[in-house]
């Protein structure tokens, strides 16, 4: 899904080469990056909303800022009618700053984030993962007045939609994306309850191999069994059963999603064994 | 104990440890230099456990989460230039004046499409004023001629507060609208230079006709030596963007366009500095009261100034 860069036909390259090379990459929203260290990187790319929301917020501020100055202009006293001269040269400038240069003072300044941007987790950063300079930050905040139109940011929006990263014009001018930065936390080691006991693992095959991207499915799907029904959690497991019948006991599909947990975690417990 | 388990109780520290030095600063070198280099080794060490993870399977959680952290340290230890004065010093002083010249064709062929039309347009309405018509509704442009029907000097205020903000807003937009729709093939820098060329010329052209040429002028005259060379420049950075996408030189479109982006953007933000100040005078000087003939020396001076930095700024090869 990335765009062809001379780093990402090395990396589709050793992927060909390596021994655990996965078919194809999986259709997300995610950018990869290789670093000079040879690790790649997976930013999760920001979409449409989350970008819609942090720009109201922007709005917000900047409108409040116009509020705020207007309100001081009118408790100092100045009479509207005379409102003029120095006050108005004040207000004028006030406004260009905000409507032009708003972005590209936080987003120079804060690391590629204004504070609409960083209420949403957002950053922009270079597409190889740097930090965005001065001229970046420029060249695709001036670049709105074309995503705007015709109104609303639709043509920016379309572009968008158009892009495997969601980059509007502005983004393809400089060369940036605007990728999510979520600090997650480290997970615990999965819990069954109640607890398996051995004679339920004995019964699963003793080498219960697993895909590595079946092993993350059913991860995924291990980890949401405390937050389902335990109907809803046979249902989902029904669905996905057939694919794991070859490796479960004849009498799993009485207790599908049980099983399945079972499975992943005999897997697991193997695949630790032998490491 | 599962071998992950293992592995995420042995490293959590120095990834705790990493991101606290992370987060305790804005940007790198505000750190200790102890703990610069301390961030240097445990960001490789985070890429050695992110590479181990991976190859074992770990779960997608913790491939996340390692992910994220050597993701937000690569991204301050790579390129994280402080902004520094002397860089925009050297900006302004070498590298826009420069890099404009360098691309200067686009450069004359945006002031041709901006400034042909507007003399073409206040001749025709300085010969026939009913032909402003054909352009603006007559009553905008009888509020036109109407804002400069009091001379400045002898007002307290000057043009009144609403036109002033107008005018800057209005005047700063055209000049980055006219870059911004470069995108669009250049198409859009064409349309805007040369319309907003004949709208600014019919208003100056009936302005004028209406007997408040020496008005109109005086306001002007200050602020647009900044202001129209820089809807010029930015301009012919839109058309230039544009030709980088219809010549490609064999690249592919957006390779074209991101080869041409450095120096773009470098002429445009020249404008931009160049807009800040034209706005600041528009905002403060131009609606000042300061005797005409003052203003015109002014602006015969700014001319002279900005026409010398941006021919000779920068043109020796060593600073």
């Amino acid at each position: 899904m990335a765009r062809a860069t001379g780093s990402d036909r090395a990396g589709s390259l050793s992927r060909r080469v390596g021994a655990r090379a996965e078919p194809r990459e999986r259709l997300d929203t995610i950018a990869r990056v290789d670093s000079p260290e040879q690790v790649r990187f997976e930013y999760r790319v920001a979409g449409p909303a989350r970008r819609g929301v942090a720009y109201l917020i922007d709005t917000l501020i900047k409108a409040g800022v116009v509020l705020l100055l207007t309100a001081l202009v009118v408790i100092g006293g100045v009479e509207l009618e005379t409102f003029a001269g120095w006050t108005a040269g004040l207000y004028a400038l006030v406004i260009f700053a905000l409507e032009w240069g708003y972005y590209v003072l936080f987003e120079t300044l804060m690391g590629g984030r204004s504070p609409g941007k960083r209420a949403m987790h957002l950053r922009v950063v270079k597409e190889g993962g740097y930090p965005i300079n001065f001229v970046d930050s420029l060249l695709r905040n001036l670049l709105r007045a074309a995503d705007f139109l015709p109104s609303l940011y639709a043509f920016g929006v379309l572009v968008m939609g158009l892009d495997s990263r969601f980059r509007r014009l502005g983004d393809l001018v400089a060369g940036t994306m605007v990728v999510v930065e979520e600090r997650s936390h480290v997970s615990a080691p999965v819990q069954l309850r109640p607890p398996a006991s051995a004679e339920e693992l004995a019964a699963m095959p003793g080498a219960a191999l697993l895909r590595s991207s079946e092993r993350e499915a059913l991860d995924l799907f291990v980890r949401r069994l405390e937050r389902l029904s335990p109907a809803r959690a046979d249902e989902l497991a029904e669905l996905i059963l057939p694919g794991f019948l070859d490796r479960l006991p004849a009498d799993a599909a009485r207790r599908p999603a049980r099983s399945l947990a079972l499975l992943y975690l005999r897997a697991t417990e193997r695949r630790g064994a032998s490491s | 104990m599962h071998p992950q388990d293992h592995f995420v109780a042995e490293r959590r520290g120095a990834w705790q440890e990493l991101d606290t030095l992370l987060s305790s600063a804005r940007s790198l070198h505000e750190l200790a230099p102890r703990s610069i280099s301390r961030v240097g080794a445990l960001y490789r060490s985070v890429c050695a456990d992110l590479m181990r993870a991976r190859s074992a399977g770990y779960e997608p959680e913790l491939l996340a989460h390692l992910d994220g952290l050597a993701a937000r340290a690569h991204n301050q230890l790579y390129g994280a230039r402080p902004l520094k004065l002397t860089g925009f010093t050297q900006f302004l002083t070498r590298e826009f004046p420069r890099t404009l010249r360098a691309h200067g064709r686009f450069f004359a062929l945006g002031s041709a499409l901006f400034l042909i039309p507007m003399l073409l347009a206040i001749a025709a309405t300085l010969y026939d004023p009913a032909l402003a018509q054909l352009v603006l509704p007559r009553g905008m442009l009888e509020a036109a001629a109407d804002s400069y029907a009091e001379g400045l000097a002898g007002r307290e205020s000057g043009v009144d507060a609403s036109m002033a903000g107008f005018y800057v807003r209005n005047n700063v937009g055209i000049a980055f609208r006219c870059f911004a729709t470069g995108i669009f093939f250049g198409l859009g820098s064409v349309f805007f230079l040369i319309y907003n060329g004949v709208v600014i010329g019919t208003v100056m052209g009936w302005v004028i006709a209406q007997g408040h040429g020496e008005n109109i002028l005086t306001f002007v005259c200050g602020h647009a030596p900044f202001e129209l060379t820089a809807i010029c420049i930015a301009g012919g950075a839109g058309l230039q963007m544009g030709y980088a996408l219809v010549r490609t030189d064999g690249r592919t479109r957006l390779g074209s366009l991101r080869a041409a982006a450095p120096a773009v953007g470098i002429i445009v933000g020249g404008a931009a500095v160049m807009l800040i100040i034209a706005a600041a005078i528009e905002g403060f000087w131009s609606p000042s009261g300061a005797p005409p003939p003052i203003k015109w020396v002014t602006a015969a001076a700014l001319s002279l100034l900005v026409a010398a930095y941006l021919a000779l700024a920068g043109r020796r090869s060593t600073p």
